[in-house]
């Protein structure tokens, strides 16, 4: 099968954050990691290309995806492998929804990323394969990669065994006995020794290693940004009061504090009027301009961020964090201020 | 605690007209009697409609739901703490429209849009798309707070829901149903587990809380319940939250893990009784109510508990640390649980886990569901979730579909995984 092999711009030697904006586009044969891969593949599975993205560019533009999709196709893809990527965000989010819209357009795909990569989610129907976290386990895990092309290649779906890791679907459907019976039933099996029987998997959940500590706040780009729903009076641009599907930013340049009145709180999960009577409490401009004015930070971000966290799934939640830390770090903030409902 | 008494009158057809009457399982609900019952400086106009299982007819953003339930003469009502007060002589026979359900719908802050359709999926799934509905439609006074208005909504309701009852008191019953009280600690078992229930109730200030006796629970301790009580409407919803995980005082008077405990009492195990908490916001309150919880139940003899929630996020916590607290107890705990699994289901069903336990999965928040065009809409003319006219065909998350993910099971919703619906079929 004829091979087409998705990279980041560090990994294509044109830099690392300095690159990041880099557009997509296509190489003849292999470049970097697809060296190897290559050898492991052998004469069966060619790459026949290589295409590449800079992170910032992959993870912050619509367009990303159906443009490096287009190209793929044009090299005259059979199978895309997308990443390794590891333990890094933006990678793994471009990774994954480039695979995912391959697989839903009909070309199979393959990703590959450390399972706590937060662009895993957005795999999905797409498989995914376990990488290590940092590239020093790159020889390994393009092992696992190759033998999983492999059996790709001959239709067999991927398990467990071959390293995957996206989480299977679960889809809900109407059953015959309501929920209540079927809690009833699981009490009294597990009374009766079947200790670990559950619907739900327990588990799964990762950990944030929180950031260092900022060595001088007094020189710090500090933004502020909160799942809390605070947008223009009247909402002009929609904002979903529950499961967001996206979030917005707002100009504060020039703004000593949020007037009450010009703000609202759309979320649908808390009681709004306390926020709505001084919407400094929900996004603290008022107190952040103070400790500007007093040299205590050193600047605020010009705009805030805001999304809704009522009823957002933790999938989508994890993107917006990939795509604000990405978009903080390339506007030279680092501090944020969440603040949550 | 006491036992109590069900004289159950079905309904197999609704409508309005000039005078309420109930006669060979059809109801007709008086015009002007509604009038009447919903009457309050806070309403400038109360419209009534029927919708019916079947029916093309699409009821957007539903408020509370109540099952019509009155007690007979003497009997010291319904209600209590709302209607009738709670000290009031206790006994006598409680009459059941079974089948029929009265609701407010329409536009009031803090009401996330949900809806009801009387065919097609979202029937299916809904706790209220198979029942006969009194739908009531109401407009602001100008004067009036909507705290006002939905005061007003709720007592109308309720006191209607009343009246409908006692149009059935002189009715032959279609059945006549014993609730015995909860085994009491210390009674022999024969053998059997005591299993309970705990039933965390939303308490989140306006519009967001739910009612005991007339009072939010904000600030109480957990506390043992006679489930009895519940039967007559002692616990009353004003939380307006999460369609799809709304526990309506329908579902309460009907509390659908308290009926299959009851169903079972005796053979697979003992009723042991119900365990009321609120959902506090602090976390250090979630912890001291759970840990109460736990030695409530511990006190009360329970061998294991099934634990219920309204709402998400917040009330996740307050699931999940009960499920911890009583394992920890050396109870066993199962938890019920809409999942957050993504609109593909791939992503993580859980936002807060016990580190035991086990938890039944009431569908998927986030599933999307298609829905046929409908033939009329009430309580509303516009589907603001969606952006299309009320009666529209629409694709919706199943979070919208009112009590289609029961956190208090009344739903036949489950997940599993492509593989494991194939095992079992």
């Amino acid at each position: 099968m004829r091979v087409v092999h998705y990279i980041n711009q560090f990994y294509a030697g044109l830099g690392g954050e300095q690159a990041a904006g880099t557009g997509p586009q296509v190489r003849a044969g292999t470049v970097g990691p697809g060296r190897l891969l290559a050898q492991l593949l052998g004469d069966t599975h060619p790459i026949v290309a290589t295409l590449i993205c800079g992170d910032d560019y992959a993870a912050s533009r619509g367009s990303a995806v159906p443009e490096l999709l287009a190209m793929a196709r044009d090299a005259g893809a059979e199978l895309l492998v997308a990443g390794p990527a590891f333990g890094s965000g933006r990678y793994g989010l471009a990774c994954a929804r480039l695979a995912a819209a391959a697989h839903a357009a009909g070309l199979p795909a393959l990703a590959a990323m450390h399972p706590d990569n937060p662009g895993l989610p957005e795999a999905g129907a797409a498989p995914v394969v376990a990488a290590g976290a940092t590239a020093r386990e790159m020889a390994p895990t393009l092992r696992t990669v190759a033998a999983a092309v492999a059996k790709l290649a001959t239709g067999v779906p991927l398990g467990p065994a071959d390293g995957l890791i996206t989480r299977p679907a679960r889809i809900g459907r109407l059953v015959e006995q309501r929920a209540a019976a079927r809690a009833v039933d699981l009490v009294l099996r597990r009374l009766a020794g079947e200790r670990e029987l559950t619907e739900i998997p327990l588990g799964g959940f990762d950990t944030v290693i929180p950031a260092a500590p900022v060595a001088d706040p007094a020189q710090a780009r500090v933004a502020l940004v909160t799942e809390g729903a605070l947008v223009p009076a009247g909402n002009p641009d929609r904002l979903e009061s529950a499961r967001a599907t996206r979030w917005l930013r707002y100009r504060i340049e020039g703004l000593d504090a949020l007037r009450p009145g010009e703000w609202e709180s759309v979320d649908g999960g808390f009681a709004t009027t306390a926020a709505n009577a001084d919407p400094n409490r929900l996004v603290p401009l008022d107190a952040a301009r103070a400790l500007e004015r007093e040299g205590r930070i050193g600047r605020l971000h010009p705009e805030f961020l805001v999304t809704v966290g009522n009823g957002t799934s933790v999938a989508t939640a994890r993107r917006f964090g990939v795509e604000w830390a990405a978009e903080l770090r390339k506007a030279g903030v680092q501090a944020a201020i969440l603040t949550a409902t | 605690m006491s036992g109590l008494r069900r004289v159950v009158h079905e309904v197999h057809s609704l409508e309005i007209g000039d005078a309420t009457r109930y006669e060979a399982h059809h109801l007709v609900v008086g015009r002007g009697q509604v009038q009447e019952l919903l009457a309050d400086p806070a309403l400038a106009a109360v419209r009534v409609h029927a919708a019916c299982p079947g029916e093309e007819v699409r009821i957007i953003a539903p408020l509370d739901v109540v099952e019509p339930r009155t007690k007979a003469p003497g009997g010291g009502g319904v209600f209590p703490g709302w209607l009738a007060p709670v000290n009031r002589r206790r006994g006598g026979d409680t009459h059941v429209l079974r089948g029929a359900a009265v609701l407010a719908a329409g536009h009031l802050p803090r009401n996330q849009e949900g809806l009801i359709d009387m065919s097609g999926p979202a029937a299916q799934r809904s706790p209220f798309g198979v029942t006969h509905n009194v739908v009531i439609e109401f407009e602001r006074a100008e004067a009036a707070s909507w705290e006002e208005v939905e005061l007003a909504l709720r007592r109308g309701v309720l006191r209607l829901a009343v009246h409908l009852a006692d149009a059935a008191l002189a009715a032959p019953a279609d059945a006549v149903e014993d609730l015995a009280p909860p085994h009491r600690p210390g009674e022999p078992t024969g053998g059997l587990p005591r299993i309970g229930v705990i039933t965390n109730l939303q308490t989140q200030g306006a519009f967001k809380d739910v009612f005991v006796y007339g009072r939010s629970m904000a600030t109480s301790l957990p506390t043992l319940f006679d489930p009895a009580e519940v039967e007559e409407g002692a616990v009353v919803s004003g939380q307006y939250g999460h369609p799809a995980l709304r526990n309506p005082t329908y579902l309460h008077q009907n509390h659908p893990v308290i009926a299959e405990l009851r169903a079972r009492d005796g053979r697979e195990l003992r009723f042991a009784g119900l365990v009321l908490c609120p959902e506090p916001v602090e976390q250090a309150s979630k912890e001291l109510v759970s840990t109460h919880a736990a030695w409530l139940c511990r006190a009360a003899g329970f061998d294991a508990a099934i634990v219920t929630k309204e709402g998400a996020g917040n009330a996740d916590n307050d699931l999940m640390l009960k499920v911890d607290a009583l394992e920890e107890d050396g109870l066993t705990a199962v938890a019920l649980y809409a999942e957050l699994s993504g609109p593909d289901g791939t992503g993580p069903p859980l936002v807060a886990g016990p580190r035991r336990g086990a938890v039944i999965s009431t569908g998927n928040y986030d599933q999307r569901v298609k829905l046929p065009a409908m033939q009329r809409a009430f309580g509303g003319t516009w589907l603001r979730i969606a952006d299309v006219a009320a009666t529209a065909a629409v694709e919706i998350p199943t979070a919208a579909i009112l009590g289609a993910l029961s956190p208090l099971g009344a739903g036949r919703l489950t997940c599993r995984s492509e593989q494991e619906w194939e095992g079992a079929a």
